[in-house]
């Protein structure tokens, strides 16, 4: 036993020592409004990002107005009661920013990217935002058809677009990750005015919020300013509906055939995992890594180099607030059959069930980690958004500073754990994505 | 301390409450503009010709390592493919090292390898730069290119190309390059499964051995390095790399269209029109135009969102999720493109607003105030892109392979506020050509394609496959029909060949319908080898077209002419009921197409070739070897036009069988002519034919 300590104990050395990961130093506080402020001051180069990160996401909605969080922030950008409709963008790009959004299964995300001196001008625009959007007919017109284009061009006009939705349609049966981020059209368009109002009013609110900035400015009086603009909004009233159902366990494979008019036969496997944050999620990550990060990862060494079966092959999680999903994901070789590639995928897979990974091997996991958190945070928009994602979904900021430490405790035999765990038959839906000749002439 | 504790909240509720009014009615003012300092770098050259650059920046433990080569385009022809398969298949074997010990060793410090065709990069932490050094340069310098890994990259090249197909976006890039370029361009040809089934490992070692020298290559590090660890990385990891003499090639400057032309590939089922409008435009990198330009396209639709296309078309129409343009210089022949994903229903409506804000730009001086935004924006972006180190490193590269002023980019920011709202119109002018475009859509052509017609000078869509081949939608026809046995069975449809050559003289007598106007009809064929057509109206001939035998003519409102030429051609084919049995003595070769279908109904689709050229092509019913369809393209003083005529209602009179309603499209007019009654070996003389 003495043996085995000691080596755990160099390999903690060893861990400690090879953090190469640059320290993000940060302050947070709270506004009386609820509003959590979150402050990283870096002066490399004169820009700032101002980011407010709302809690709410497609898994808010009511199942029966879908694609609401989404469309909202279309309509965030129309304007407020001191803001006309489409000047928002053009303050930003008028004073040489940029700025846009984008909305999760839990959570919708607004920024702007500014030179150093225009600091306040980003935070009038979202606290107008946050205080009193203005939402007119003719804009929720406008952003109704631009949604459709949206979901057209990213979904409907895309080589197998549909392959998130059906993916999580058949992975969902109860919770509401089981619908698209994008969606119902129908749904939209049935939406009331009073539906929209009722919605900003629960959700967009500071006690939902956290306005997260990084980059060149000055922490003592950037808090005056966040003070002067947002501390007058008022805090929300509504209780903010956070669905509690849970996914059932399952306890049979789900195994389907979509048909479309790609060419080449896709295979997804997904298999239902913890949430983000469980020691379990780490030990997924890893094993993920293991299996598609680089040439000589498991999948592609063998399914994709050596057997051609697969012009792709990957594994990935999606990481969410609720328990979430890992795939594998690989995509045919033409003329290759694709059991033939499930199969292969699946080998691969029960081989890490029967045999503990080397250590070199466990230690190249570690290298790629480390390499991939140094690379993380390169941009002061990329910090803005982390600092705020791990207070949001775990409370705890400094993760941006210790998550790593969770991928790299992850031993051989936890990642050959997780596998026995998680990745078998029942746990999974398995979808082939086929050419159709129909469906290829557009019926 | 007591004291302390109530006054501690006292203070902080004062605080709370002496919160600065802000005046939430305005945008708060800026503040001083911060400076913006560009980034240091160093050059060097090692004795083989290999240019290195080095920007150090230390802010994060990783450097990064990317080797260009600045080498002419090559037009790669029928083996198109076959260079970024040198690329591809550079890091899959050296004399050194197999492709997994390659995989291995970069996976395992965590850090990545590419190879391109014309290049290579790399990057790690920086305590592992030697690690990766190590493979870089064996890679570089002694690849193998083995065989088996060829085979496995043409697999998955052949798999890419099928995955593509449904692919708009993929089409669009391809087609719009082949339209703009055209396919014998480096800039415009497509590698197809032809010429990826065509490249041997010859191709790929020849291509290896004659670009990839330290004479043409550019070695930029950027990242945790000093420049003296950088000079002696480069020297040992680089410095035995071979110079030696390149290959250079000039190419034909292309052209643009003498008028707008719409290119269309057709794609089965799409939801949505991939449109991508371009032309070639003579603009190189750090042109003294360069930078108005660049301040022009993005008044139109560069990165901003408040630019010309994105606030039209999404902002005001809702036509699309996105609207933009571009304009690249470029050494050789650069290119401008605006570009948008519309649904169906708005795609003609979309291309009128392209062309209508491109249009203007040309012609109207734009506002101050939209000149002063733009500014602002760009001005912006030059300083937000200085976050990244690897900006300064392209800087610095772009100033050596463009031969630009040392101060390019210093004095960048001078020379964009220094553009004047003249200098957009001169430069729109110069670059823009609203009537030179290559109107390219990736889209449903049931829904979409002939909407478009209106946009093309000569009023034509021109249909493409995805790899810029003419576009046909036929299914082949099945083993033994052939364009022989489509003849016979039209003549057995008429009656039998027998029956045809004892067919003397043909009278038809009926209406022609000219819009509102129905007008009397009589044509007449004798001989195979006379005709005579005439349209009255109220007993006064409103137009007469005879055709003796040998000469031809024709009078409308008492206007006569002589039929000569093609034109005299033409018109003896027509009075042959039987040429399609001796097509030769017209010079034509008949050729099957294959099935297509008219009104649901499968067609036999027969090209009639003169000379090489499309004369005619003819539509007969599977079922029935009716002749249902006959459509040609002909010249005419608005260009040329299709004339698409149907034949239906088919009526048999003493054993002949022939269409009593024929209707002639020609663009949007329609003429329609109803037989009443067909008259058999009537007796007719030869004066009836007589010419005017």
């Amino acid at each position: 036993m003495r043996y085995l300590g000691l080596i755990a104990f160099t390999l903690v050395a060893f861990v400690i020592q090879t953090n190469a990961q640059r320290k993000i130093d940060f302050v947070e506080y709270d506004l009386k409004n609820g509003l959590h402020v979150i402050l990283h001051e870096d002066h490399s180069t004169p820009i700032v990002a101002v980011t407010v990160m709302y809690h709410v996401g497609s898994k808010n909605e009511n199942p029966e107005r879908t694609g609401m969080a989404h469309f909202f922030e279309h309509l965030l950008f129309e304007g407020s009661e001191n803001i006309g409709r489409g000047e928002f963008s053009r303050y930003i790009e008028n004073a040489g920013g940029v700025l846009n959004a984008n909305t999760s299964n839990d959570r919708t995300f607004y920024y702007e990217l500014l030179p150093s001196n225009q600091l306040e001008l980003g935070l009038w625009l979202e606290s107008e935002r946050m205080m009193h959007a203005k939402v007119e007919l003719e804009g929720i017109e406008t952003q109704r058809e631009v949604v459709k284009e949206e979901k057209r061009q990213r979904m409907d006009n895309q080589p197998y677009g549909m392959l998130l939705a059906e993916t999580m349609s058949h992975a969902y049966t109860e919770h509401p990750y089981k619908w698209t981020t994008i969606g119902s059209m129908e749904h939209l368009n049935a939406a009331k005015e009073a539906e929209f109002q009722q919605f900003y009013r629960t959700f967009y609110v500071p006690n939902n919020a956290i306005l997260s900035i990084a980059g060149d400015f000055n922490i003592e009086d950037t808090k005056k300013l966040i003070d002067a603009y947002f501390s007058e909004i008022p805090k929300g009233t509504f209780a903010i509906p956070r669905p509690t159902v849970v996914e059932p366990t399952k306890t049979a494979e789900v195994r389907d055939t979509v048909w479309g008019k790609d060419q080449l036969p896709l295979v997804v496997q997904a298999y239902h995992i913890p949430a983000e944050g469980d020691d379990d999620y780490y030990a997924v990550s890893m094993l993920n890594k293991l299996l598609s990060d680089g040439g000589s990862s498991r999948l592609n060494k063998s399914v994709v180099d050596e057997k051609q079966l697969a012009i792709f092959a990957g594994a990935f999680s999606f990481g969410m607030e609720d328990p979430g999903l890992t795939l594998t994901f690989s995509m045919a070789n033409m003329g290759v059959d694709p059991s033939e590639l499930e199969t292969a995928v699946n080998e691969e897979v029960d081989r890490v069930k029967n045999e503990l990974i080397t250590e070199k091997e466990l230690q190249k996991l570690k290298n790629q980690i480390e390499s991939e958190f140094v690379g993380g945070n390169a941009s002061v928009a990329g910090i803005a958004e982390s600092l705020a994602n791990y207070r949001m979904y775990f409370g705890d900021t400094n993760l941006i500073n210790t998550e790593i430490d969770k991928y790299l405790a992850v031993t051989a035999e936890d990642i050959r754990a997780a596998a026995r765990k998680y990745y078998t038959p029942e746990n999974r839906v398995v979808l082939y994505f086929m050419f159709d000749e129909n469906a290829a002439n557009g019926n | 301390m007591k004291f302390f504790k109530y006054i501690l909240p006292a203070i902080m509720l004062l605080a709370a409450c002496s919160a600065p009014k802000i005046d939430r009615s305005k945008a708060p003012a800026a503040g001083p503009a911060p400076a913006i300092s560009l980034g240091e770098y160093s050059t060097f050259k090692l004795d083989n010709g290999l240019s290195v650059i080095v920007v150090q920046n230390n802010k994060l433990p990783r450097v990064s390592y990317r080797m260009t080569l600045d080498r002419a385009p090559i037009f790669e022809g029928s083996k198109a493919g076959y260079v970024s398969f040198a690329g591809d298949l550079m890091k899959t074997g050296t004399t050194n090292r197999s492709k997994s010990e390659i995989d291995e060793a970069i996976d395992f410090i965590g850090g990545d390898l590419n190879t391109f065709s014309t290049g290579i990069s790399g990057s790690s932490l920086s305590k592992h730069s030697d690690a990766l050094l190590e493979v870089m340069s064996d890679v570089l310098l002694h690849p193998t290119f083995p065989e088996e890994e060829l085979e496995k990259a043409r697999k998955q090249a052949l798999s890419g190309l099928a995955s593509a197909k449904t692919s708009a976006d993929q089409i669009s890039a391809n087609i719009s390059n082949a339209a703009t370029y055209g396919l014998s361009h480096p800039y415009g040809e497509m590698q197809t499964e032809k010429t990826t089934n065509a490249i041997t490992r010859d191709d790929v070692v020849s291509y290896y051995n004659a670009y990839f020298r330290p004479n043409i290559a550019y070695l930029v590090i950027v990242g945790d390095v000093t420049v003296e660890q950088a000079k002696e990385q480069a020297n040992k990891y680089f410095g035995s790399w071979k110079a030696d003499q390149t290959p250079r090639a000039n190419y034909a400057t292309p052209s643009n269209p003498s008028g707008n032309r719409v290119v269309f590939v057709p794609l089965k089922g799409a939801v949505q029109s991939v449109i991508n409008i371009c032309h070639t435009v003579e603009l190189t990198p750090g042109h003294p135009d360069a930078i108005a330009v660049s301040v022009m396209n993005n008044i139109l639709g560069g990165g901003v969102f408040g630019g010309r296309l994105m606030q039209n078309l999404r902002e005001d129409k809702a036509y699309t999720y996105g609207a933009r343009s571009n304009v690249s210089p470029d050494r050789i022949i650069g290119e401008f493109s605006a570009y948008a994903s519309v649904r169906n229903e708005v795609t003609d409506s979309s291309i009128t607003e392209f062309l209508y804000e491109i249009d203007l730009l040309t012609r109207e001086r734009v506002a101050d105030s939209t000149l002063v935004f733009i500014k602002n924006f760009m001005n912006g972006n030059f300083a937000r892109s200085l976050e990244n180190p690897q900006t300064i490193a392209n800087f610095a590269l772009n100033t050596e392979l463009n031969g630009l002023p040392k101060d390019y980019y210093a004095t960048y920011l001078g020379k964009l506020a220094a553009v004047t709202a003249d200098d957009i119109l001169r430069v729109a002018k110069k670059y823009l050509k609203p009537e030179n475009l290559n109107i390219t859509v990736v889209g449903n052509k049931e829904e979409v394609g002939e909407k478009l017609s209106v946009f093309a000078a000569n009023g034509k869509v021109e249909y493409f496959d995805m790899y810029g081949q003419p576009w046909s939608d036929l299914m082949p026809a099945p083993e033994g029909v052939t364009a022989q046995t489509v003849i016979n069975a039209y003549f057995n449809s008429i009656g039998g060949m027998d029956q045809m050559k004892k067919l003397n003289t043909l009278v038809e007598v009926g209406k022609m319908n000219l819009g509102p106007m129905a007008l009397d009809f009589t044509r007449k064929f004798k001989d195979n080898n006379k005709m005579l057509m005439v349209v009255e109206m109220g007993g006064q001939v409103f137009m007469r077209q005879a055709l003796d035998g040998e000469r031809g003519s024709s009078s409308q409102m008492g206007q006569t002419e002589n039929v000569e030429g093609d034109e005299l051609a033409g018109l003896k084919k027509e009075a042959d009921l039987m040429y399609l049995n001796r097509p030769d003595q017209y010079g034509l070769t008949p050729v099957l197409k294959g099935i297509g279908s008219i009104d649901d109904q499968p067609v036999y689709v027969l090209d009639l070739m003169k000379g090489g050229a499309l004369k005619s092509t003819e539509y007969f019913s599977v079922e029935s070897g009716r002749r249902l369809r006959s459509s040609e393209s002909v010249d005419t003083p608005q260009g040329a036009m299709e004339i698409v005529v149907d034949y239906s209602n088919f009526k048999t009179t003493n054993g002949y069988t022939f269409p009593a309603n024929i209707k002639q499209l020609v663009g949007p007019q329609v003429i329609e002519i109803v037989i009443d009654e067909m008259q058999i070996n009537k007796r007719l003389t030869d004066s009836d034919f007589k010419v005017d």
